[in-house]
């Protein structure tokens, strides 16, 4: 198996303890079977996501920097992160540090002030998505399946920050990143687990999530065109990898079935419990029943 | 006539009696250009926005409408009024009234950074975008918008512990903008779902980033010098 040498750190994000623990531990279980350490940062803090930096500029930096340079004083070469807004946080935070000279010294100014390490940008930022299908490999994935998922049509819902913008991320300039307009390594992955995966026009549209409440009429209208496209595509269910799409699409889902029927609906899962079922894990271990909307009708009838 | 120039035309124009260089012109116009003058436009508008770091880009745009053609909200959702590009050329040109009238729509950007990703120029669309809308607060051309209220409920609940309590969030921005179908039996539904598989972090089992006190004070100190106050 290929093994990298370097230490990876662990940096969960708020939802995952909160809202997103089925997530947490289903990621707990593939990590396990694939031989990846999770490496949490103790005491990480909130990365402020896509709404401190509409605030102020220096503060939206420094938030995931306190993060980055923990990571850093771990010995971690690379933060991995499930949530496309932390990777995006912290990757727009890194950027800005190695780039920009004037903000370097001002957030240096600020870690001297809150006795934390110093941090000039060396830490890699990976989604938990990038990391599973690099460092181990699809072949490895394929070969830990027991069970696979015959005969289930997925829908991979990406999510907007997950590959952009490449200017932060990386993303189709670096090896080892996803390609920005039509992401792949879910499929790839899903695939290897015996999945089919439906070809759908909106895999990176926005959910909507940055205003689930704020702005109900534009969160249920991208909600409602993500399960709608992954219907007709004829998807059994839709799998995501970010804790905020999958807990906006879920609490539109009483408004959707409201406004446009109970036709277009479908559950929505983690791509990690979807992966844990393949490798044999029961649906009460994967935390199916955690979710919000409810996958284990469909599961139960394919076996699981 | 380019299209950037569309807010000139204001729907059809009735000259009574009107003259140009000796030719009597009146009548109806479909495309009569309003008159303008120098001093309607804020140049220091764009300088302003220019001087936060978000909207350092500004200028960089040359109105392609990349970032338009594929917005999120423009294209998919279909919310034609906005415009990214044409925010972008208002606040360069510093046609400050005609930005006026789109206050209740830049908010509504959701930050999906499809634009960044696209931009052949390099602009920092999404950013820029926050940019002008924070320059339109700043200077009293927009009111308070049910966008900028999430972001400042955001910050204050991460401020307390230094990691978001999503329970607490929710509660506190239904309870001051209710939301129509945000109702008591919906929350209530909810809450029991998420209660039951204890996946919350709120009330007395909200767990505290150590060194946040540190942490909080630094932070403090850098809203204040941003003109934001306080955080509760």
């Amino acid at each position: 198996m290929a093994q990298q040498n370097e230490k990876m750190a662990y940096y969960p994000g708020c939802s995952m303890d909160g809202l997103g623990k089925a997530y947490q531990k289903s990621t707990e279980v593939v990590f396990r079977d694939l031989d990846i350490p999770m490496d949490r940062i103790k005491d990480y803090n909130c990365c402020g996501a896509t709404e401190v930096k509409n605030i102020s500029y220096d503060l939206s930096v420094f938030l995931p920097t306190r993060n980055l340079a923990l990571a850093q004083e771990m010995g971690a070469k690379t933060v991995i992160a499930p949530c496309n807004g932390c990777v995006y946080a912290l990757a727009r935070a890194n950027k800005t540090i190695s780039e920009d000279s004037g903000s370097r010294e001002r957030l240096g100014k600020y870690l001297a002030e809150a006795d934390l390490p110093q941090y000039s940008g060396e830490v890699e930022v990976k989604h938990v998505l990038e990391v599973i299908r690099n460092s181990v490999g699809i072949e490895a994935v394929r070969s830990k399946v027991s069970k696979p998922l015959k005969g289930l049509k997925v829908a991979c819902y990406y999510g907007c920050l997950y590959t952009r913008p490449k200017v932060y991320t990386g993303a189709g300039l670096q090896s080892g990143k996803d390609n920005p307009e039509h992401p792949f390594f879910m499929d790839e992955l899903l695939q290897a687990a015996g999945a089919t995966t439906v070809d759908y026009p909106v895999k990176t549209i926005c959910c909507g999530g940055g205003h689930t409440i704020a702005d109900r009429e534009v969160s249920i209208g991208f909600s409602a065109a993500i399960l709608n496209e992954a219907a007709r595509a004829g998807a059994d269910m839709v799998a995501t990898m970010c804790p905020l799409g999958q807990v906006n699409i879920e609490m539109n889902i009483p408004k959707i079935t409201e406004q446009y029927g109970a036709g277009i609906i479908r559950p929505v899962v983690y791509f990690t419990q979807l992966m844990g079922l393949a490798f044999g894990h029961s649906r009460r271990e994967m935390a199916i029943q955690e979710n919000l909307s409810d996958a284990n009708g469909v599961l139960k009838r394919m076996g699981y | 006539m380019p299209i950037h120039e569309k807010s000139l035309i204001d729907g059809v124009i009735e000259k009574d009696s009107a003259v140009v260089d000796g030719v009597d012109v009146s009548g109806r116009w479909n495309t009569f250009i309003k008159e303008r003058l120098l001093t309607d436009y804020h140049e220091d508008f764009v300088q302003e926005v220019k001087s936060l770091q978000g909207g350092k880009t500004v200028t960089n745009c040359w109105q392609c409408g990349t970032c338009t053609s594929g917005c999120c909200l423009h294209t998919d959702y279909g919310l034609r009024e906005f415009n990214p590009r044409y925010f972008i050329y208002l606040a360069q040109t510093g046609n400050v009234d005609e930005l006026k009238k789109y206050e209740n729509v830049i908010w509504r950007c959701i930050s999906c950074n499809k634009c960044v990703e696209r931009c052949p120029k390099g602009v920092k669309v999404e950013e820029v975008v926050h940019a002008i809308d924070e320059v339109m607060r700043k200077r009293g051309l927009a009111e308070d918008t049910p966008g900028s209220r999430w972001d400042r409920t955001y910050l204050d609940n991460i401020m307390v512990t230094g990691v978001l309590d999503e329970l607490g969030l929710t509660l506190k921005y239904v309870r001051s903008e209710k939301p129509a179908d945000f109702t008591r039996g919906f929350m209530a539904r909810m809450a029991f779902k998420i209660l039951k598989n204890g996946n919350v972090r709120t009330g007395p089992i909200r767990r505290r980033t150590k060194g946040w006190k540190k942490m909080k004070k630094v932070a403090d100190s850098i809203l204040e010098a941003d003109g934001y106050g306080s955080t509760k």
